[in-house]
């Protein structure tokens, strides 16, 4: 019962790395680079959603201001910075958004303070299913971020921009060839990349306290999942962040709660030495 | 000796670069494959060179099969080959790219760097003499101490010749070694072939340049959507009407 | 003002090692060695920790250069057959864990309350003397690594990183082993971090996690950028003007008092991440001119 407990406790924990490594392994696989900006644009996330949050009271408006926040803002390093960038070696864009990182941290850290937020949520108490504790919150977030699948990946496989998203990351020279134009799929992927991401800061904020640096932090684990899931998968990302999720919790009890991060990294070090392609991920990508 | 190419399958995505090639080679010959854009010449180079998995098939060298050698150690075994767009190290000289190349140097590990100098200097010297007479016979002695990615595209397919000599090849794949080069430097890239051939190195090339292949090789391989449709001398090769259709087209 | 200027100049030295051994890793070979900071840390803990417990500096100073490279090893095997930007992502993910580590285990680290009363060198000598005695030393140190990097960029080793890092399949197609070769050169470098983190250690003679977090890796990738990439004077330039920086930020407080000591921070790390794009979009050659320049 104990394990089944830590199980499902991952799974929540899951789908906010899953969410981030989303955000990471789109962007990784359709502009090239791993986005170390990720977790600060988390960040981001959590502090729009918390202002969005005490302005309405309403969680579905801070959902929507975190995605649409840091979707803006991704969209405007894009243009100010990456794309500036293009033909550039990978260094160059991954130093950047290193750069931009440490911008957004700086700007929230002094926009926001660096005290501790928290968001403002009533009690409840949990459900019990079959001896299985269920805080109420944790299943509106699973909610969140299901609606938040559904519409990322009604996107990518439905309409005509995630088509040729989906083909720019399986072979760009041959979506260029296609009459895809890329300057609308960066559009659509720094836009959805940012959405994701915020919304992925909203959830953990709920989960935790918000300070300036909470984002970062996820990095790590939101790269393993990308990892693990085969960099360029979407639903990749989604499954390998629930694993890990599940994962981390339980070593909790072997190894406690402070060395959760080096869990994650143990098992990028594995995923990289026995499959370097992921779960889902293809191998000419990884060489 | 030989080189054999057996039934190599290798797609990407939903392409099919390569559908069942088979080949052999001599290693001692002067082997040509041509073929339009995009009939799968570069990829088989790739594969038989180890930096692209074939999906299915095999390829063996001497009669061992070497699909599980890394591309280095496959070098090492004596099979060479050079890129269609040439990589030379560009921010070093063509000196520094030719004696880069020498295999089996002391001064190649940290240790023996710093632990072993003598031996080093020794090596240095001798390899330096390789390299004046490969820069000579090449005639690429004039840039010597250019910065190679100054270089013009013919320079630069024969700085990548270079390089495979130095590891004292026994057969060399060339990618397309004429692409992009004057005719007059053409001309001198097959003398220099011819005679590298004679001295006993097998060259297997890919060329788009139909005219100057036929004049090079005794004989030649015709590929087309990753398939062999021909193989045999230049001449007969030509006349061949599966090769005439698919190749040349309306040409006549 | 002279025990200021000769403080400054030990800073700026350990800056110094760390983007030396930078400068060999990426500057040379390539690599994106983003967890610059964990050898550092490694270097500072282990010196701290032997001479603490009746080792010599030297042992000391030798364990931090070992244990450092001992700890590039595996990441290295792990991840240098694979693309390079995921050797970035493992050296960052490594830097991490390398504190979460020195934060956990309490009984070795004394945890985020750190360990405080590091022996300084020459300490014999007294206040200033001392201070001179270990800028010589630690001056002695940087020229030797310095003279060692020029002597390997000129050698066969290094004519082959720098065939690696212009063209990684080429050099394949050779017949020569790339991650033979980057694995020496991640050794080395974290070698270099190990020492500037025991010079660290027993010059501030105080260390906590705290001091190890990845914007420290940033600081040095800024210097070498700025100063530029590929050159040992590129490395002392960029670290003299990351000097510059990092004191100078300090002296805006002097003017703009009302700032807060963590706004000051926030401030700090804004303008990091901001030359770092800055120069890598219009001057990614740095100010000295970098490897293309020659």
């Amino acid at each position: 019962m104990f394990y089944a407990q830590l199980f499902v406790n991952g799974l929540f924990q899951g789908l906010v790395i899953g969410l981030a490594a989303l955000s990471i392994t789109l962007v990784f696989g359709i502009a090239r680079f791993p986005n170390a900006a990720t977790g600060d644009s988390m960040t981001l996330g959590a502090y729009a959603a918390l202002a969005a949050h005490k302005a309405s009271g309403s969680f579905i408006v801070a959902g929507l201001g975190a995605a649409s926040a840091t979707g803006i803002v991704l969209l405007l390093a894009y243009w100010s910075v990456f794309r500036k960038l293009a033909g550039r070696s990978v260094v160059a864009l991954l130093v950047a958004s290193i750069g931009i990182a440490f911008l957004l941290r700086a700007v929230l850290g002094v926009a926001f303070g660096h005290g501790q937020q928290v968001f403002q949520i009533p009690l409840a108490r949990p459900y019990i299913f079959g001896g299985l504790r269920i805080l109420p919150l944790d299943l509106q977030m699973a909610l969140v971020a299901l609606v938040t699948l559904i519409a990322v990946f009604g996107l990518l496989y439905l309409t005509a921009i995630g088509r040729q998203m989906r083909a720019v990351a399986d072979n760009r020279d041959l979506a260029r060839v296609s009459g895809i134009r890329p300057g609308r799929v960066m559009v659509a992927l720094w836009l959805l990349a940012g959405a994701v991401a915020g919304i992925a800061g909203m959830m953990l904020g709920m989960k935790t306290i918000v300070t300036p640096e909470f984002g970062w932090e996820m990095l790590l684990p939101a790269f393993t999942a990308a990892i693990l899931g085969g960099i360029g998968s979407p639903v990749g990302a989604v499954v390998a962040g629930l694993i890990l999720g599940a994962m981390q919790e339980f070593s909790t009890p072997f190894v406690g709660f402070t060395y959760k991060i080096a869990i994650a990294f143990l098992i990028m070090l594995a995923v990289l030495l026995v499959r370097p392609r992921g779960l889902f991920g293809r191998v000419e990508g990884v060489r | 000796m030989s080189l054999e190419i057996c039934d190599i399958t290798k797609s990407f995505g939903g392409f099919r670069a390569l559908d069942g090639v088979r080949l052999t080679i001599e290693t001692d010959a002067l082997f040509g494959i041509i073929g339009p854009n995009g009939a799968g010449k570069s990829t088989l180079f790739s594969v038989i060179s180890g930096f692209v998995a074939a999906d299915a098939g095999e390829v063996r060298l001497n009669g061992n099969r070497i699909d599980a050698l890394s591309p280095p150690q496959r070098a090492r075994a004596g099979m060479l080959r050079t890129f269609q767009v040439p990589r030379e190290f560009s921010h070093l000289t063509v000196r520094e790219n030719l004696m880069a190349s020498a295999p089996d140097q002391t001064g190649e590990s940290l240790l023996g760097l710093f632990f072993r100098p003598g031996q080093v200097r020794t090596e240095e010297a001798a390899i330096a003499e390789t390299v004046e007479r490969t820069m000579a016979f090449l005639k690429l002695d004039k840039v010597a101490d250019v910065p190679s990615g100054k270089l013009s595209g013919g320079q630069k397919k024969l700085l990548e010749l270079g390089r495979a000599l130095m590891v004292q090849p026994k057969l060399i794949l060339l990618d397309e070694p004429f692409a992009g080069v004057n005719p007059v430097l053409i001309g001198e890239i097959m003398e220099r072939i011819k005679e590298l051939n004679a001295r006993g190195i097998g060259f297997v090339i890919i060329e788009h340049d139909l005219e100057a292949l036929t004049r090079l090789v005794p004989r030649l391989a015709v590929m087309d959507r990753g398939k062999v449709l021909a193989e045999g001398a230049p001449a007969a090769v030509l006349e061949d009407p599966v090769v005439r259709e698919a190749y040349l087209g309306g040409v006549s | 003002m002279e025990a200021y200027l000769v403080a400054i100049g030990i800073i700026a030295l350990i800056y110094v090692l760390l983007s030396l051994g930078l400068t060999l890793q990426y500057g040379l070979t390539g690599l994106i060695n983003f967890g610059h900071v964990g050898f550092f840390a490694i270097g500072a803990y282990t010196s701290a920790l032997l001479v603490m417990n009746g080792a010599p500096f030297i042992v000391g100073f030798a364990g931090a250069a070992l244990l450092a490279g001992i700890a590039a090893w595996p990441i290295g095997l792990v991840s240098l057959r694979l693309r390079d930007d995921y050797f970035a992502i493992v050296t960052l993910g490594f830097s991490e864990v390398v504190r979460i580590i020195l934060t956990s285990e309490r009984w070795l680290t004394n945890g985020v309350q750190g360990i405080p009363g590091i022996p300084r060198l020459y300490s014999d000598l007294g206040g200033a003397a001392g201070q001179i005695a270990t800028f010589a030393t630690i001056l002695a140190v940087t020229v030797a690594a310095a003279w060692m990097i020029r002597r390997i960029a000129g050698s066969p080793f290094g004519r082959i990183i720098e065939a690696i890092r212009d063209n990684e399949e080429a050099v394949q197609a050779l017949g020569k082993d790339p991650p033979r070769f980057k694995i020496q050169v991640l050794v080395v470098g974290a070698a270099l971090a190990g020492i500037a983190g025991a010079f660290y250690a027993h010059y501030i003679t105080y260390i906590v996690p705290e001091q190890y977090i990845p914007l420290v890796t940033f600081y040095v990738w800024m210097a070498i950028i700025m100063g530029g990439v590929g050159r040992v004077s590129g490395a002392v330039i960029g670290s003299v003007i990351l000097m510059a920086f990092l004191e100078g930020s300090r002296f805006i407080r002097d003017v703009v008092p009302w700032i807060s000591e963590v706004d000051m921070a926030s401030v700090r790390i804004g303008l990091v991440g901001l030359l770092l794009i800055l120069f890598i979009i219009y001057r990614p050659q740095g100010l000295m001119g970098d490897y293309t320049k020659r």
